[in-house]
């Protein structure tokens, strides 16, 4: 059966362009996100970045002033290299050693500097048991 | 007791395998009595995953540790609603809730339709049986709630932040509408497999998807509620994956429910709705996946565990099953009616519905973003706050905007000048009010007065549309201007129900915009005795309190508040020392506005030994009519749900004349 052009099919095309412009103009406006790494991946890398790991002791300084500075290992590493982090701003209630944090920031001279108020930990939303082998 | 729970669950199990079986058996051969005893199998199954549950309760209530699932959730000084709170608050719990609410969702909406659609049903019913398949399988090979242990002294306890009313509400509701989804699914696919692809599945459906839809709404709100007032970090929605897992079916199912209306009135877009039922469930499904296999990196850390891959294979053959079916039955989708001008109802709402694909399917690609991108580039790239708030804004304002022409544009085919006369005074009403809002300072963020603009062109509709039909049942000779009013929405309840709920989302668009573009903060490290400035309001800061309470030190700062050289009282803000839990947490302080809907909100960031504070203020104008919204669209949607005996003959009465096929 020959299908004379409908009106269905130009709205769903240009919708269709419609959302791709929209795409590219946002890549082109924001460009993309920022990778996610974990403390030991951390050497070499200059550009801004999302790091996750696990809050080493000792937690030292005042976030209000001059900001907090602390250690950060990789999640599910017992041992192993361990990144220094300076941040400041918010510090969210469940920040302390043992729990795992994300902050933004990026590697300056061999101290990862967070992004003021940057930081989220993970809430611990799990009704479940602590695992025997989670750090406390 | 265990023993019997694990029976139950068994039974079930060998109940939804009979009901997939039977039921597709007597849906080929066409055996009316085999058909019968598949229908009453889901039934039974709902039946013994009852007594399952009942086990579980009882278990809970009893604190009988021999359970692990009990004593890895509570505790003896557990309050006991808390402790019911916990049958959905462990990972096996809440798929026993699932196996229980889809197989009594399954038997009700068999019940209730096989009378006039007992062609469509035989075929439903080995639907549902096969995806209470999956749930039973799990639960009695992978996930076991009623594994025993040699029962310890205690229970280990729920998290303190869990210890809350929301808690209580938010988690089933969600699940209510995950779980509802699978109504409309499991019918589409009858409608597939027997061929009767006409609208009946649609009538059948849509309380049901109603339901799901509005379950999912409310509970994500009372979510946000939560965090706003809980976590105090000042905002309630974070676009983290595991809130965008909730959000995403809802958008699936909203853009449903509005090509649905297409679909009855006209009959196009066949193929479109049956995609949209199973992006929505299979979203719901993925939902699950996302907040139990750990793939992706949450604030939520649920307890990661082996199901994720079963969903994961689950969606796929889903997916796989579901789309082949489409492809198989595509000369049958096929629509009657087609499209007559892009300025019309049926084409205002296909702009609706791939708009709100669109946020929908950008939300997707956000999620699984970081996936991707370390499949590809070997590196996780996580997309942040601008990447979401960009598309919300993008596909959201146009959405709003909408939203108002929608409902009031003609059928079939408009005239540019119907349209001139029917939204003059919309027009005019959004007009003037964005010109008074940027000579009031609103300019400052353009999204936000955009929003605003669109809000009141929305509004005015509907109260124009509301006032047009008063009037009108008014002259058809109601008595009274009250009883015009009611006879208006109780006559059509789906009409006036959805622009109550269009009132909602106006609401709600006011609030975020309100809360997200027009907020002030600032921060100040205070001694007793000093003052800060937000906005217009002046806060002193006086006191220093510490409480001992049952489980916690408490220890509060007490702030003066005025705004000119009028006193507001006083405001407590503070954190809380969990000393079992040896955690701390933030209690904000909040002075809402009942006039203005604004809301002041303190957070005590740290205290120190010598009483000195560093406090951040916020201040939301508007942010409590997103709450408000919230009690309007539950309103609306009673409204549009509530029984209406005339509405169901004229629907059944009208695929009537689309003609049944003889029953076997």
């Amino acid at each position: 059966m020959a299908r004379t052009a409908s009106p269905a099919r130009l709205v769903i095309a240009l919708s269709v362009a419609a959302v791709l412009a929209v795409f590219l103009l946002y890549t082109s406006i924001a460009g993309g996100g920022n990778p996610s790494l974990a403390p030991s991946e951390l050497a070499g890398r200059s550009g801004d970045v999302q790091l996750a790991g696990l809050v080493v002791g000792p937690v030292a300084g005042h976030a209000h002033a001059g900001g907090l500075t602390f250690l950060l290992r990789d999640i599910g590493e017992k041992s192993g290299k361990a990144v220094s982090v300076r941040y400041a701003g918010s510090v969210p209630d469940l920040f302390k050693v043992g729990r795992h944090i994300v902050v933004d920031g990026r590697l300056r001279n061999g101290t990862f500097v967070a992004e003021p108020g940057s930081m989220i930990t993970k809430c611990p939303s799990k009704y479940a048991p602590k695992q025997s082998g989670d750090p406390a | 007791m265990a023993e019997l729970g694990r029976a139950a669950l068994v039974v079930s199990l060998g109940l939804c395998v009979y009901a997939l079986v039977a039921g597709a058996v007597a849906a080929h051969l066409g055996r009316r009595r085999l058909a019968l005893s598949a229908q009453n199998a889901l039934l039974a199954a709902f039946g013994s995953t009852l007594v399952a549950s009942a086990v579980l309760l009882s278990a809970l209530l009893r604190n009988d540790f021999s359970f692990t699932y009990v004593a890895s959730t509570t505790s003896e000084a557990l309050p006991t609603a808390y402790t019911i709170s916990a049958f959905w608050g462990g990972q096996e719990g809440s798929l026993l809730l699932w196996l229980l609410v889809l197989t009594g969702f399954a038997a009700a909406a068999v019940r209730l339709n096989r009378g006039w659609a007992r062609d469509l049903i035989v075929w439903v019913v080995p639907v549902f049986g096969a995806v209470a398949t999956f749930f039973a399988f799990l639960l009695v090979a992978v996930a076991n709630p009623f594994a025993t242990q040699a029962a310890p002294v205690d229970g280990l306890g729920m998290t303190p932040s869990l210890q809350n009313p929301y808690m209580l509400a938010h988690p089933p509701l969600l699940y209510l509408g995950y779980v509802g989804l699978t109504v409309p699914f499991a019918f589409a696919m009858g409608a597939l497999i027997s061929g009767r692809t006409d609208e009946r599945w649609l009538v059948a459906t849509r309380r049901w998807t109603l339901v799901a839809w509005t379950a999912l709404g409310i509970g994500q709100l009372l979510g946000a509620h939560w965090a706003y007032e809980e976590v105090g970090w000042g905002g309630y929605y974070a676009w983290d994956p595991v809130e965008n897992a909730a959000l995403m079916p809802w958008l699936a199912a909203t853009a449903f429910l509005h090509s649905v209306m297409i679909q009855e009135k006209r009959g196009m877009l066949r193929i479109w709705n049956v995609l949209l039922v199973l992006l929505a469930f299979s979203l719901s499904l993925f939902g699950t996946f996302l907040t139990r296999s750990g793939v992706v990196n949450s604030i939520h850390s649920f307890t990661q565990s082996s199901i994720g891959p079963w969903f994961l294979a689950f969606i796929g053959v889903v997916v796989t099953v579901s789309l082949s079916l489409v492809f198989w039955r595509l000369p049958k989708l096929r629509s009657p009616t087609r499209l007559e001008s892009p300025i019309s109802r049926e084409a205002a709402f296909l702009y609706n519905n791939l708009l709100l694909l669109a946020l929908c399917l950008t939300i997707f690609w956000g999620v699984v973003y970081p996936l991707l991108s370390e499949a590809i580039r070997g590196e996780a790239v996580v997309l942040g706050r601008e990447y979401y708030d960009f598309f919300l804004r993008a596909f959201g304002l146009p959405l709003l905007l909408l939203m108002g022409i929608g409902p009031l544009i003609a059928w079939r085919r408009a005239s540019l000048r119907s349209l001139l006369t029917t939204f003059r005074w919309p027009t005019g009403v959004a007009l003037v009010t964005g010109v008074f809002l940027l000579a009031l300072g609103a300019g400052s963020s353009v999204p936000g007065l955009i929003a605003y603009t669109f809000a009141a062109f929305v509004i005015a509709t509907i109260i124009l549309e509301f006032t047009r039909g008063t009037r009108a049942r008014k002259a058809l000779g109601a008595t009274s201007w009250p009883g015009a009013f009611s006879s208006l929405i109780s006559r059509n309840r789906r009409r006036y129900g959805g622009y109550v709920v269009h009132a909602a989302i106006v609401l709600l668009a006011i609030g975020v915009a309100g809360s997200s573009a027009f907020d002030t903060v600032a921060e100040a490290k205070l001694e007793r005795g000093q003052s800060m400035e937000v906005g217009d309001y002046r806060l002193e800061y006086r006191t220093l309190d510490e409480r001992i309470a049952a489980n916690a030190t408490e220890i509060r700062a007490e702030l003066a508040v005025s705004r000119g050289d009028r006193d507001l009282g006083t405001l407590e803000a503070g954190k809380n020392a969990y000393t079992i839990e040896d955690q701390v947490s933030n209690e904000v302080g909040i002075r809402s506005d009942p006039l203005t809907g604004e809301d002041l909100f303190v957070i005590a960031e740290q205290i120190d030994a010598d009483g000195t504070v560093y406090f951040r203020v916020f201040v939301k104008p508007l942010v409590n009519l997103i709450w408000i919204a919230g009690l309007v669209f539950l309103l609306g949607a009673l409204i549009t749900l509530w029984p209406d005996a005339r509405e169901q003959r004229r629907l059944v009465e009208r695929t009537r004349e689309i003609g049944v096929p003889a029953t076997r």
